[in-house]
């Protein structure tokens, strides 16, 4: 009962984005940007793989990451201030269904987006004769991952808040996550003990966005070890359902006016 | 299986907190009341007397500052409970990108039903409230009338046992109103519990059952709809002639209205005062041409309840 109302809120979600111009317009405009972005720049022979990729995972990268920022922060707010969730979560659902469900039709938006680049990103690889790689499936991959952890941060955030707070939230977490890793090398740097522990306690409590991006590896076409995706994927799934389960907690108690 | 009561409320209270300085605004004030399972209920009152906040406290979508409600003696939370209750809010807003039979189908599925009877119910609803033609058409199309109807379709799907309607023939057409009316009725038939939010007092007096009257938060009457009018009903309503402007308005008050009908006059006045009244009008040269006994209206009681309590409009602010 509670998987079904999920699913078909989940699907109803995934319909919504496909019916919105928004999405359209942008998914667009992403097509537009990896193709020109890559045509646009003189590159040498020598260099010519590398600036492909570098510039194509990089619009991907920023493209999915401010697709799930606007999608993920606007979703519950919007529903509460369009009045759209009254008769909802009036029906015999939990509140935490309705976030579960709205969670992953937003998720699954995204995957099919980042997708759909990541094949067009590969065509275009394989039209310009250069060899496609398993780093640049890790790096879509990876894209993904990161997009359900900060989707998670956007649900958790827009749950309590308004449209406004949840997106400065996470944009900021954003930023703050892909500089995890360099605040942890600066912690190990620092030689006063109390910096030392805040800015530790800082790498551990942040989500490591960086440590769910292979986009680098590709354009060097660095291996990823399995054990290194395995862990990547379960920090990510171990994080997410954190900050769901936050997210949830905090919507149960909530009036909707 | 115990009866329970459709609805019944102890101290149910809501204080919203407004502006910088968190001003109090008692929106519903202890509410205690029981609603019997197979009536249709109304909950009459001026604009911002508490009525959707009532609705909302038993729907979940607001907790309570203090009391307690039970739906088919189940709490608010209990969101099994809402399987037996179909909700029509104030202004529905459905999803706009979804058809009107899209919506009525996910709301089908969120009410529990799949398969054949899913499908066979939202036919049947969409029907009923008349949307037959306009069911593959995206809501984003509608006008305000298609979308009540497609919402009140969505809160009939699952047969509820009890329907919660908030304002239900706001921005609706004269036939619309009849229809939403009659599918009241035709429901009630069926055993079905209604709780009818209005502010429209035909409507509560031609469909209910009983009534409350709500006003600033708090029920200032509730009965039966006979009752209510017996408890009243001793007006009279005088008809008299050949007496002039002056004589009239020196009898006007609070308690006896005069209206002018061409030569005559017609003056409503409680039953009590009709001896002095008589008498002056005799002293005065009047002729009395018709004396006749009145039922109040529901629109009297409400206006008086309304005079009564002091104010028109909005709740008690501290
Ligand atoms: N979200 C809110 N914040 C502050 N005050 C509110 C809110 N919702 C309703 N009120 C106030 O509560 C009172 C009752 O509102 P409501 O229940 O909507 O009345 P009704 O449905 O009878 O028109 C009104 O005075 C209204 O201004
Ligand atoms: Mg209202």
């Amino acid at each position: 009962m509670r998987a079904r109302a999920i699913l078909a809120l989940a699907l109803n979600g995934f319909r919504e984005s496909r019916r919105n111009r928004v999405t359209v317009v942008v998914f667009a405009f992403a097509f537009a940007m990896i193709f020109l972005a890559t045509f646009a720049l003189g590159f040498t022979v020598a260099t010519f793989e590398r600036v492909l990729t570098d510039v194509g995972l990089g619009v991907m990268g920023i493209i999915t990451a401010v697709l799930t920022v606007f999608l993920g922060v606007g979703l519950i707010p919007k529903e509460i201030e369009r009045r759209t969730i009254f008769m909802i979560v009036s029906k015999p659902i939990r509140r935490s269904d309705f976030i579960l469900g709205r969670y992953l039709g937003n998720v699954l938006t995204i995957y099919a987006i980042v997708a759909m680049m990541a094949v067009l990103f590969y065509a275009q690889v394989l039209v310009e004769g250069a060899p496609l790689r398993a780093s640049h499936v890790v790096a879509a991959f990876g894209l993904m991952l990161e997009a359900t952890l900060l989707s998670a941060v956007a649900f958790a955030f827009a749950a309590w808040s308004s449209q406004f707070v949840a997106g400065v939230a996470t944009i900021g977490l954003y930023f703050l996550g892909h500089m995890a890793g360099d605040l942890f090398r600066m912690a190990e740097r620092q030689t006063e003990p109390f910096a030392k522990l805040v800015m530790k306690g800082m790498y551990y409590v942040l989500p490591n966005l960086g440590r769910l991006d292979f986009k680098l590896r590709a354009t060097y076409d660095d291996a990823t070890s399995a054990a290194e995706l395995l862990g990547a994927t379960t920090y990510t799934l171990a994080y997410t359902a954190l900050l769901l389960t936050i997210a949830c907690l905090t919507f149960e108690r909530r009036d909707f006016k | 299986m115990s009866t329970h009561a459709a609805i019944t409320t102890a101290g149910l209270a809501k204080t919203y907190r407004v502006g910088f300085w968190g001003r109090r605004v008692l929106a519903l004030q202890e509410t205690t009341l029981s609603i019997a399972a197979g009536q249709i209920y109304g909950l009459l009152g001026p604009n911002g007397a508490g009525k959707s906040t009532f609705i909302k406290l038993l729907l979940n979508l607001i907790q309570p500052t203090a009391g307690s409600a039970l739906v088919f003696g189940r709490p608010p939370t209990d969101a099994e409970g809402r399987a037996q209750v179909g909700y029509l809010p104030e202004n529905p807003t459905p999803y706009e990108y979804l058809t009107g039979a899209e919506f009525v189908r996910l709301a089908g599925v969120l009410a529990g039903l799949r398969g054949t009877e899913l499908e066979q119910r939202v036919t049947e609803v969409i029907g009923l409230v008349g949307m037959s033609g306009a069911a593959g058409l995206q809501i984003r199309r509608y006008s305000k009338g298609m979308t009540q109807r497609v919402s009140l379709a969505q809160a009939l799907v699952a047969k509820p046992k009890l329907l919660i309607l908030d304002e239900p023939t706001s921005g609706l057409d004269v036939l619309g109103r009849q229809l939403i009316r009659e599918i009241i009725l035709e429901q009630r038939r069926q055993g079905t519990t209604v709780l009818l939010c209005s502010h429209i007092i035909p409507d509560v007096e031609a469909l209910c059952d009983r009534v409350a009257v709500v006003i600033g938060g708090k029920i200032l009457k509730e009965g039966s709809v006979a009752e209510l009018l017996e408890q009243d009903a001793s007006g009279v309503e005088l008809t008299v002639s050949h007496v002039d402007e002056a004589t009239v308005n020196a009898m006007t008050s609070a308690t006896v209205t005069a209206s002018r009908l061409g030569e005559r006059w017609l003056l409503r006045l409680d039953e009590g005062q009709s001896p002095a009244v008589l008498r002056r009008v005799l002293d005065a040269g009047g002729r009395v041409v018709h004396l006749q006994r009145t039922r109040y209206s529901l629109e009297d009681l409400f206006v008086r309840a309304v005079k009564e309590s002091g104010r028109s409009v909005g709740s008690t602010v501290e």
